[in-house]
């Protein structure tokens, strides 16, 4: 154990932050997963609080195995690990999987696990590191609005409109944070007011393809219109429903909650596990243990701030600003849906809610910040002496 | 040069500042929903999650005095099918089992079955009915089912239970038997013994217990014991004999049936105990069909007719006005009272004869002058003497709906006396009772004076534990002198012995009945709407009765009869015939064997030779096929035996006095 702590390099306060959310999050899940376990979902609500335990242990494997990589690689991975992806992305999307024959595949199963995983997590900080090092490629140069087009904007739209379909909210919250990473890369604003446009423009279309051929492919056009729907003007509607069950949650929890375990709109809430664990922490531990957890995000966000402040390289920079600002957003907007600030949306609150895939990309990222923070003054010795295969690879393209 | 250090931070504060500031907007929001809105959907968290339910108690059984169940609470389920909650995945796999199953079960194609099923999907139908109102097994073997065998989440399985009250007994005395039914406004009825003792004994406490909500139409309990435990409701036992009713319904609906009569009743009741064995009510419906409609017997008071002349006659007789051997003129068969006429059934009247015969033959005018010499003075007596036999109390059943008799009273200014009252209510017009009142008085009569009330119940039960018995209630111990009784029991006696009595049919000298005949005019204000109500009110046997009886029957057809002895009468002896095969005199049974000589002897010689011969093969020819074939399969050696042909057997394959082995076969030809 002394080892291990000893060879815990990086950032000791992100490491602190990440391991407080992960113990926080044991009782939320825990409770709220009792509704799971009756709807049999599961055998009993100890495997849901296993499951939950497991996967935050692997995460943590994952940050401690990240954070011993130089981060100078994560450049040539970046490369490597785009078609990875772009595949990955295609057979999710053939699966096939529909919720009342709307598009929902998400997730593909990883064979002989038998997990499923779902694919757009990982694309999103891939695409995150991709550009994060494309930016700092040409950080020297003078950026031109054709020159960007197909090693920047293309493998982000593709990317993009592969995860469209499935998962909107996704596709636009990463679409926003390349968006955000190429404007901190001094990608030139009248570009990106272009490629904002097109963005929309391309969305539009498929909205409008969708409308016009229902089944011509499944998608889950009708979702997001009620869900913006019921947004807009809250109504009896699915969304509505989740929201009023939400808003009950957070009302009844007070300053001090109900305690731990006695959430009642657990029951009611669908994704009170994941998507909607924010309202059942209110609950269950009142507003103080809302705070907590808005606290630790934005000390999470500060603590990014002053590693990329630190960061000697334009490309640790962004690397760490691509993968920890995604957290925080996506922690933000997590919020913002439980108290209504926001339209459904099926994101999850990192390292807090329950499920594999998303605790396990935010491990990734939290590894890549660590392994910046970690690195920053051996990298710029090692960087002159080593050559390294896949950072010749990089340089080449 | 696109980018440097110093711009990169700049655009990072820019971006971090907003986070920051959204992060404030959740706080700001999450505090609006906390205080501003709060008390709005704190309201809404409680209201929906926690109900006081009600945990409804058994209702208890009825049974009959043999312990028949009478009625008796089933639970019956509604199948529904969620269509839209099972995954198409699932739907489609199951979906083709699951109404081949049902169409098994119901019979209905499956294919139609399939197609509704679909469209119920399709139309995002959550409550689609498979079937209504079934059974417990079936229940169980529906919810085996393909598709629903999955449950209400993944199945869409949707049972909804209710607790039904049956009649196990069919149509018998369903309408004493009764039932206790609510309606959506809250408004009872409760007819008949079920009705009548549903809030005492039989309905038990409810009892109530709180749930908390845990998903849609999931309730669970909010602690481990209930609030209230509910206490299932006590077994009734009546004094229904379920055969003596069987005797009665069916006596009566062949009865009505045969005089398209409109409805009757027939009761019987024990004399001594005043139980009542058997209570029928039969009213014909639009369509001819007779059924128990309302509870005549209890709640259908009419004028009684000649019925009501033992009354008049017991109060004659009670007051030494009158005595049997008395000669009465029935002058030609017509009297007048202020021009009112009172008229023999029999054109040209009696003659001049004794009280006793005037009785018998049912004479109206005999009646009529014995009761208007002795009481005319002062009618106030005879009506006193009546109220002595408590014949103007009601019986206070616990069966609701009976009405109070009505006896005119020259002291009561009700509109009901009049000049001609006390020579009317001499044969029974102008009085009212229920069939059931009618028959209390007959009773007490049979049982020498002690009026008994009539009851229905025996006891209510717990389990085996008795919780309140019911003892035989005396209304009057001796409602006239034992002399007064012998000279009634012998009139109405002598109304089925005597040639002359109107009961004569009824006669049979292998078991004794007393009784009176009755037949009143109904609606003889209109002639045009003239009915009649043809009764029979008695006991038997004559000599320690052990049941008196009352059949009454309204509106017999007058094309084919109504007269009491001929509508009613034939219900009463079928019923007193029926039971006394039940019950005979003599309990002595000939025995029917007789020993025939040649059986005899078959028997001895199959004894002697299944003596002699174990292992051995004996001579069979000559013997029966039958006989023989069961000889060797009797004998200690197992061996099988092959037969051709039937009758005698003529040769067999072993020689006779030959040892036998086991599993040999014996071949014996027989013709």
């Amino acid at each position: 154990m002394q080892k291990l702590f000893k060879n815990i390099k990086g950032d000791r306060l992100i490491w602190a932050i990440a391991a407080l959310l992960a113990i926080l999050s044991f009782l939320p899940v825990y409770s709220a997963a009792s509704n799971l376990a009756y709807k049999g979902a599961g055998s009993s609500t100890f495997t849901f609080f296993v499951k939950h335990f497991v996967h935050l242990v692997l995460g943590f494997a994952i940050i401690y195995g990240v954070h011993k990589i130089p981060y100078r690689y994560f450049k040539g991975l970046s490369l490597v690990m785009i078609p990875v992806v772009l595949v990955l992305l295609c057979l999710t999307i053939f699966q096939g999987k529909t919720i009342d024959g709307a598009n929902a595949s998400r997730w593909i199963q990883i064979p002989f696990v038998g997990m499923s995983f779902q694919t757009s997590a990982l694309a999103a900080v891939v695409l995150m590191v991709y550009v994060a090092r494309y930016m700092s490629k040409i950080k020297d140069e003078i950026i031109t609005f054709k020159g960007s087009i197909l090693p920047l904007w293309m493998p982000v739209f593709l990317v993009l409109i592969l995860i469209l379909p499935a998962n909107f909210s996704t596709a636009a919250i990463i679409f926003l944070m390349v968006v955000m990473l190429v404007f901190l890369g001094g990608y030139p604003l009248r570009y990106l007011a272009v490629i904002i446009g097109s963005g929309i423009l391309v969305l539009t279309l498929f909205i409008l393809t969708a409308k016009a051929f229902p089944d011509a492919m499944p998608n889950r056009v009708d979702t997001w219109m009620g869900r913006i729907d019921s947004f807009t003007n809250p109504g009896d509607s699915d969304a509505g429903y989740q929201i009023d069950k939400a808003k009950i949650a957070i009302a009844t929890g007070g300053i001090q909650g109900v305690g731990p375990g006695k959430s009642m709109q657990k029951n009611f809430l669908p994704q009170s596990s994941s998507d909607f664990i924010f309202a059942i922490i209110i609950e269950e531990y009142g507003l103080i243990g809302g705070f907590v957890i808005m606290t630790l995000y934005l000390w999470f966000l500060f603590r990014i701030v002053i590693v990329a402040q630190k960061s000697d390289t334009i490309f640790g920079k962004l690397l760490v600003l691509g993968v920890g600002l995604p957290i925080v957003f996506q922690a933000l907007i997590n919020m913002a849906v439980a108290v209504e600030l926001f339209p459904v949306t099926g994101q999850t609150l990192p390292l807090i809610s329950s499920g594999g895939t998303s605790i396990w990309m935010t491990c990734l990222a939290i590894g890549i910040i660590l392994s910046v923070s970690a690195k920053r003054e051996e990298i710029k010795e090692k960087e002159i002496s080593e050559e390294n295969p896949l950072e010749i690879l990089s340089e080449a393209i | 040069m696109a980018v440097n250090e110093k711009n990169i931070l700049n655009r990072l504060y820019f971006i971090a500042g907003c986070m920051f500031i959204f992060g404030l907007a959740v706080v700001f929001k999450l505090l609006s929903i906390q205080f501003l809105q709060g008390d709005v959907y704190r309201a809404k968290a409680t209201e929906r999650v926690v109900k006081n339910d009600t945990i409804p108690a058994n209702r208890g059984n009825v049974y009959s005095v043999n312990g028949n169940l009478l009625a008796t609470s089933i639970p019956k389920y509604d199948i529904r099918l969620d269509a839209l909650t099972s995954k198409a995945k699932t739907f489609e796999k199951y979906v083709k089992p699951l109404c081949d199953s049902l169409s098994k079960y119901s019979g209905k194609s499956s294919n139609k079955l399939e197609k509704d099923i679909r469209r119920a999907r399709a139309n995002r139908n959550r409550y689609f009915l498979l079937a209504r109102n079934i059974g417990y097994s079936d229940y169980i073997r529906l919810r085996n089912f393909p598709l629903l065998n999955l449950g209400a989440f993944k199945g869409g399985l949707v049972v909804e239970q209710t607790t039904k009250r049956e009649h196990p007994m069919g149509g018998i005395a369903q309408r004493t038997i009764g039932y206790e039914r609510i309606d959506d406004k809250g408004n009872v009825t409760r007819p008949g013994i079920d009705g009548a003792f549903g809030v005492k004994y039989l309905r038990g406490v409810d009892g109530q217990r709180m749930k908390q909500q845990i998903g849609k139409g999931q309730w669970k309990p909010l602690s481990d014991a209930n609030e209230i435990e509910p206490q299932d409701g006590y077994d009734v036992y009546t004094t229904i004999d379920v055969n003596i009713q069987d005797i009665a319904h069916h006596a009566l609906l062949a009865q009505l049936e045969k005089y398209k009569a409109d409805h009757g009743c027939v009761v019987v009741m024990e004399t001594k105990t005043g139980e009542i064995r058997a209570i029928s009510n039969l009213g014909r419906n639009k369509n001819g069909h007779y059924y128990e409609r309302l509870n005549y017997a209890v709640g259908e008071s009419h004028e009684s007719g000649s019925t009501f002349k033992l009354m008049a006659l017991a109060a004659a007789f009670e007051d030494k006005v009158t005595d049997t051997s008395d000669v009465v003129d029935t002058e030609r068969g017509i009297i007048s009272f202020y021009g009112k006429k009172v008229r023999d059934s029999k054109h040209g009247g009696y003659g001049k004869i004794s009280v006793s015969k005037a009785f018998e033959v049912s004479s109206n005018t005999g009646i009529v002058k014995v009761i208007d010499q002795a009481y005319r003075k002062q009618p106030e007596k005879f009506v006193d003497r009546l109220y002595d036999m408590n014949l103007n109390n009601d019986l206070d059943l616990p069966i609701i709906g009976e009405p109070k008799p009505i006896i005119p009273d020259p002291r009561v200014k009700n509109g009901r006396w009049s000049g001609i009252a006390l020579q009317w209510m001499a044969y029974g017009y102008g009085v009212s009772f229920t069939p059931l009142q009618t028959l209390t008085f007959y009773n007490a009569v049979a049982n020498d004076g002690v009026m008994v009330k009539p009851r229905f119940l025996k006891e209510v039960k717990e389990f085996d534990k008795v919780i309140e018995p019911f003892e035989k209630e005396v209304i009057n111990n001796q409602i006239c002198s034992k002399e007064t009784i012998s000279k009634l029991q012998a009139l109405l006696k002598n109304v089925v012995e005597k040639e002359h009595g109107t009961g004569h049919r009824l006669y049979s000298k292998n078991f004794s009945m007393a009784g009176k005949t009755g037949t009143c005019q109904k609606d003889y204000r209109d002639k045009e709407k003239l009915n009649y109500i043809s009764s029979f009110a008695g006991y038997f046997p004559v000599e320690n009765p052990k049941y008196s009886c009352i059949v009454v029957i309204h509106e017999p057809d007058k094309s084919v009869g109504y007269y009491g002895a001929d509508v009613s009468g034939p219900v009463f002896k079928r019923v007193a015939q029926k039971i006394f095969t039940d019950t005979p005199i003599v309990d002595e049974v000939e025995t029917l064997e007789v020993k025939m000589g040649a059986v005899e002897d078959e028997y001895q010689h199959y004894y002697k030779m299944s003596q002699k011969f174990k292992t051995i093969m004996p001579n069979l020819v000559g013997m029966p096929a039958m006989d023989a074939l069961a000889f060797l399969e009797n004998m200690q050696v197992d061996v099988k035996v092959k037969l051709d042909g039937n009758g005698i057997v003529k040769s067999q394959s072993v020689n006779k006095n030959t040892k036998l082995k086991n599993n040999q076969t014996v071949v014996l030809k027989a013709s």
